[in-house]
């Protein structure tokens, strides 16, 4: 069953030079117990999409079209009551840098008891026994739960945090870079530990992450986004062996695949594009090797017959497995986009 | 560093600043080029008299002793005779030192509750015509002379309205049993409310400005998303997270404004005729009531002192970050 | 104590490249062009400041009538003025439109004095004292921060306690001290109304410059053998410059207040008439009681105006150079 929604969602800033259009035109959707991974370099409207569900946007952010339904209720159409009621409750979240996520004055039990306290009737002594438990569960000493955040180390505040998002057993979380602060292990471990928990109370995960070795681990599905649209959505095992966009094979060759550890590393040279005056056409054609002049001229197409429940919105599928895919290796296939060029100019 | 290392540190330094406070007046007024007596005998004293005054105070005793004579009786709060009326200046200063207090306190609750509510308000609501309005208001409050504030309510509520005295602390016929008696009469709030306000009004706006510019800061930090992700009233969200940790600075910069509102207070006291110290200071420097003045001065600055030290450990109490290093 | 204020990050660090362009200059002028370099910068961005602008119109405006005065006061602002029948005014006139006697625009104080050019002469010393708060202000809290700052370890400890002593000292009665045991006039009134003035500004600097010692641009240039006179006046001075300018502007009004409330407790330059003293002669004879507003209302505009510029010229510095309130969009 479709848990989470988001229909041709638009999300604009505005700013003293225009309005920015961070996120233009996403859909996907999210099934119970289902983990989405969302990819994409920084800048290029993750975070906003996730802020936009959370109802946490910047003052200056607002939704300027389309829906995002949460069990079959679009969250943009609630008044901040009915909104707050869910938040949490339903739909939790891992943010970005747990290091500052906690409220430093109060201890980590106030701040869980908080959020309990906020949906739940419970007694005192069940809430706080709801914590010790929660502790338990991520592996945190219960003990400890009467420290203040700065007493904890960056690994703990993070499993702290998980503790937290976990307190309401809410539908679904949202995980932004949820392990980007921390070292390789501790990366590891929690996010062994994310999966076990998320099994266990079955709710489902979206992970924003700009490494994409997080969600092959991680997710089901995955949706890969540049400069607020949607390049390629399709399970993860799809996009991590076989995608089609060529953003999508450029962010693979860009990280270490344990199979070739020899390979060199790939980046793609340029930006993204200014958002306030989005360029005509695909807006990865500056930095695409296989750009063309159709694609300055026209929106991508959505492809979807070349593989199996794979979404892809670009001109020149065909060519992917016509030898891009080994070429896309090698640094000099990126050395030959109009973005490379301006670089070494 | 602990909290008692930083503690017994701070004590040190408040015990210096106060031995050069003192080191400072002694200097003042003794070391001024020309004779010390004239400074401080009125001329029309006759011999006996001016011989007398000089040997109470001990002017012909060494310099070091003098010095050394001035620092014990200091510290026990004795600073010898008024030349005027010949009362201990520890009574005077004890007489008046409460009225000071009072009226302070009453001022400061009032700017600190308004200024603190309003600078959450303001910073809370950035880039609005509310926010640019609510600094230029503090503006305006720091830029209005407190005297001038005085004298423009003395003369609409006082003189024209009628509605609050136009001078002093109790009315004439008024003749409480004791102190407290004073205090919580009816007479007394009606006599405190004009100068605490304008003195309030006067010291909100720093309390306004500098709860705003900490609230911007804190409302920028992640774990504001996370409360409001939690589903927490805006209300909760901008009290008990976001002003509770913008108000940190608050209470350090309290202590300094205290120190500016000690010298206001010697103005709104002066305007509204208020029987506090630091009228009396300003009454006795003008007439040279040498004692008084230097008296009332050290204990004003005394309590400057004492505030930042008290805001240095609050701070620290305040904060569980603070690990005084 | 653990948890300290970062001071704002200055933007204009990265001018120190700019003033490495081209050797065929004199050290003296490039210190200088990069000087100038962020004060034209800085000039660029406040004055996109309605609030800013306003600041510096009124003290202009006050400047001019500061100038001018004996030309457009009409009356020695120290010299009594006669009623119709020839006689010393004792009791105030009224100003003309309010069917006074004798044509003069505010009226006349108790003791006779034309108001209007009171008023007029008044700008004098305000705008001196202002002045003269600021330089100190800026030099003196500069010149300490910079020292202790810079050298660190015993000089600074030294430093920070004086300044730690200048915060026990309450403003007023320090000032009123002095001056009563300088004597009350106009230059020592200055000496006692700055003495405090620049203790804010070199703790706040201070602070600042213990930063700007750890950036790379510093180091890079210690390592490079810079000496310190030239460690500091080309890569750290320019960098605190838009602070010691906030202070100066604040200095502007403080000072201004501080000389007026001495001069209304009687403590001011006989001789000389400002906007304090005539607070303090209005409110002596107790003229809020006889309602004479044209009396004691004027001067008191006149004062917050010129404190209120001060403030908003700080102000507009103060959302400039802290990156913190800057908007974010």
């Amino acid at each position: 069953m479709t848990l989470l929604e988001v229909n041709d969602l638009r999300i604009h800033y505005e700013t003293s030079a225009g309005p920015v259009q961070a996120v233009d035109g996403v859909s996907f959707s999210i099934d119970e117990g289902e983990n989405l991974g969302i990819v994409g370099e920084s800048g290029c409207g993750k975070t906003t999409l996730a802020d936009a569900i959370l109802g946490i946007l910047e003052e200056n952010g607002y939704v300027a079209g389309g829906e995002i339904r949460f069990k079959g209720e679009d969250l943009t159409e609630l008044t901040g009551a009915e909104r707050r009621r869910i938040m949490w409750d339903e739909i939790s979240m891992i943010p970005q840098s747990a290091m500052n996520a906690l409220d430093p004055v109060y201890t980590v039990r106030e701040q869980i008891l908080e959020s309990i306290f906020t949906h739940r009737k419970m007694s005192k002594k069940e809430a706080n026994e709801r914590v010790d438990e929660l502790f338990e569960l991520v592996g945190l000493d219960p003990d400890r739960a009467d420290d203040y955040p700065h007493q904890f180390s960056g690994g703990m505040r993070q499993r702290a945090m998980i503790a937290m998002a976990l307190s309401l057993d809410p539908a679904l979380i949202l995980a932004d870079e949820p392990t980007t602060a921390l070292d390789v292990i501790m990366q590891d471990q929690i996010l062994k530990r994310i999966s076990a928990l998320q099994d266990e109370i079955n709710s489902s995960m979206m992970i924003i992450t700009h490494d994409v070795s997080v969600v092959a681990e991680t997710c089901d599905r995955v949706v890969v986004m540049y400069a607020g649209k949607v390049a390629e959505e399709g399970p993860a095992s799809t996009i991590f062996d076989k995608p089609y966009h060529p953003y999508s094979v450029g962010l693979k060759g860009a990280f270490p695949n344990i199979r070739k550890p020899n390979q060199d590393l790939v980046s793609i040279p340029g930006h993204p594009p200014e958002l306030v005056d989005p360029p005509t056409g695909c807006r990865f054609a500056d930095r695409c090797p296989l750009a063309t002049d159709v694609c300055y001229s026209e929106d991508p197409p959505e492809v979807t017959d070349h593989a199996d429940d794979l979404r892809t919105f670009c001109h020149h599928v065909d060519q992917i497995d016509g030898g891009f895919r080994d070429r896309a290796d090698e640094r000099a296939t990126w050395e030959e986009t109009k973005a490379a060029r301006e670089v070494s100019q | 560093m602990g909290k008692l290392e930083f503690a017994i540190r701070r004590v040190f330094q408040l015990v210096l600043t106060l031995w050069a406070v003192g080191t400072m007046l002694f200097v003042i007024f003794r070391l001024m080029p020309g004779d010390p007596t004239s400074y401080i005998l009125s001329p029309g004293m006759d011999a006996e008299a001016r011989r007398q005054i000089v040997e109470d105070f001990g002017l012909n005793a060494p310099m070091h002793e003098q010095y050394i004579s001035f620092l014990t009786n200091a510290v026990f709060l004795d600073f010898g005779r008024s030349f005027h009326t010949s009362e201990p200046v520890q009574d005077v200063i004890f007489r008046l030192l409460p009225n000071t207090l009072i009226l302070m306190l009453a001022a400061f609750t009032m700017a600190y509750t308004a200024g603190v509510i309003l600078g959450v308000f303001v910073g809370a609501s950035r880039g609005t015509k509310f926010e640019k309005g609510g600094i230029v208001l503090a503006l305006v409050q720091r830029s209005m002379p407190t005297f001038w504030v005085g004298i423009l309510v003395l003369w609409v509520f006082g003189a024209y309205l009628g509605v609050i005295p136009m001078a002093g602390m109790r009315s004439p016929g008024a003749s409480p049993d004791s102190f407290l008696a004073m205090v919580f009469s009816l007479d007394f709030f009606w006599h405190l409310i004009a100068p605490a306000a304008c003195l309030a009004f006067y010291a909100m706006g720093y309390p306004l400005l500098l709860m705003r510019n900490s609230m911007l800061e804190i409302l920028g930090e992640e774990f504001i998303d996370v409360c409001e992700a939690k589903g927490l009233k805006r209300r909760t969200v901008l009290f008990k997270h976001a002003a509770r940790n913008a108000f940190l600075p608050i209470v350090t910069a309290a202590a300094v404004s205290l120190g500016f509102a000690v010298g206001g207070s010697v103005l709104i006291e002066t305007v509204f005729g208020w029987p506090g110290l630091g009228r009396e200071m300003v009454r006795s420097v003008i007439r040279r009531d040498f004692p008084v003045a230097q008296g009332a001065f050290i204990m004003l600055a005394g309590f400057v002192i004492t505030m930042n030290f008290i805001a240095d450990l609050a701070y620290g109490y305040l904060d569980p970050r603070v690990t005084y290093d | 104590m653990g948890v300290k204020d970062e001071p704002g990050e200055s933007i204009f660090s990265d001018l120190e490249e700019y003033a490495d362009i081209g050797d065929d200059r004199t050290k003296l002028q490039r210190t200088y062009e990069l000087w100038r370099e962020t004060l034209a910068e800085q000039w660029g961005l406040l004055k996109q400041d309605a609030l800013v602008v306003f600041g510096i119109v009124t003290i202009a405006f006050f400047a001019v009538i500061a100038v001018i005065a004996p030309l457009i006061a009409p009356h020695d602002p120290l010299e009594r003025q006669y009623g119709a029948d020839g006689i010393l005014i004792s009791q105030w006139f009224e100003p003309f439109w309010l069917g006074g006697e004798g044509g003069h625009l505010l009226g006349t104080t108790a003791e006779g004095y034309d108001i209007f050019s009171q008023l007029i002469f008044g700008t004098r010393p305000a705008l001196i004292v202002g002045f003269a708060a600021a330089v100190i202000t800026a030099t003196v809290g500069t010149m300490v921060a910079l020292t202790a700052g810079y050298y660190g370890g015993r000089t600074d400890d030294v430093l920070m306690r004086i300044v730690d002593i200048a915060y026990g000292l309450p403003l007023l009665p320090t000032v009123i001290l002095m001056v009563a045991y300088l004597g009350p006039n106009f230059f020592n009134v200055i000496i006692a109304v700055c003495l405090l003035q620049w203790r804010s500004s070199a703790r706040v600097i201070r602070s600042q410059v213990l930063s700007l010692r750890e950036r790379p641009f510093v180091q890079s240039a210690r390592v490079a053998g810079a000496s310190d006179w030239r460690i500091i006046s080309r890569h750290i001075a320019p960098n605190v410059l838009p602070l010691t300018f906030l202070y100066a502007a604040f200095a502007i009004g403080w000072g201004i207040l501080t000389e007026a409330g001495v001069s209304f407790l009687g403590l001011g330059d006989p001789s000389q008439v400002s906007w304090g003293t005539m607070l303090q002669s209005a409110h002596t004879y107790n003229a809020m009681s006889f309602g004479t507003w044209w009396w004691f209302v004027p001067p008191g505009i006149c004062i917050a105006l010129v404190v209120i510029s001060g403030f908003l010229i700080g102000r507009g510095y103060e959302e400039i150079t802290n990156p913190k309130l800057r908007k974010r969009h």
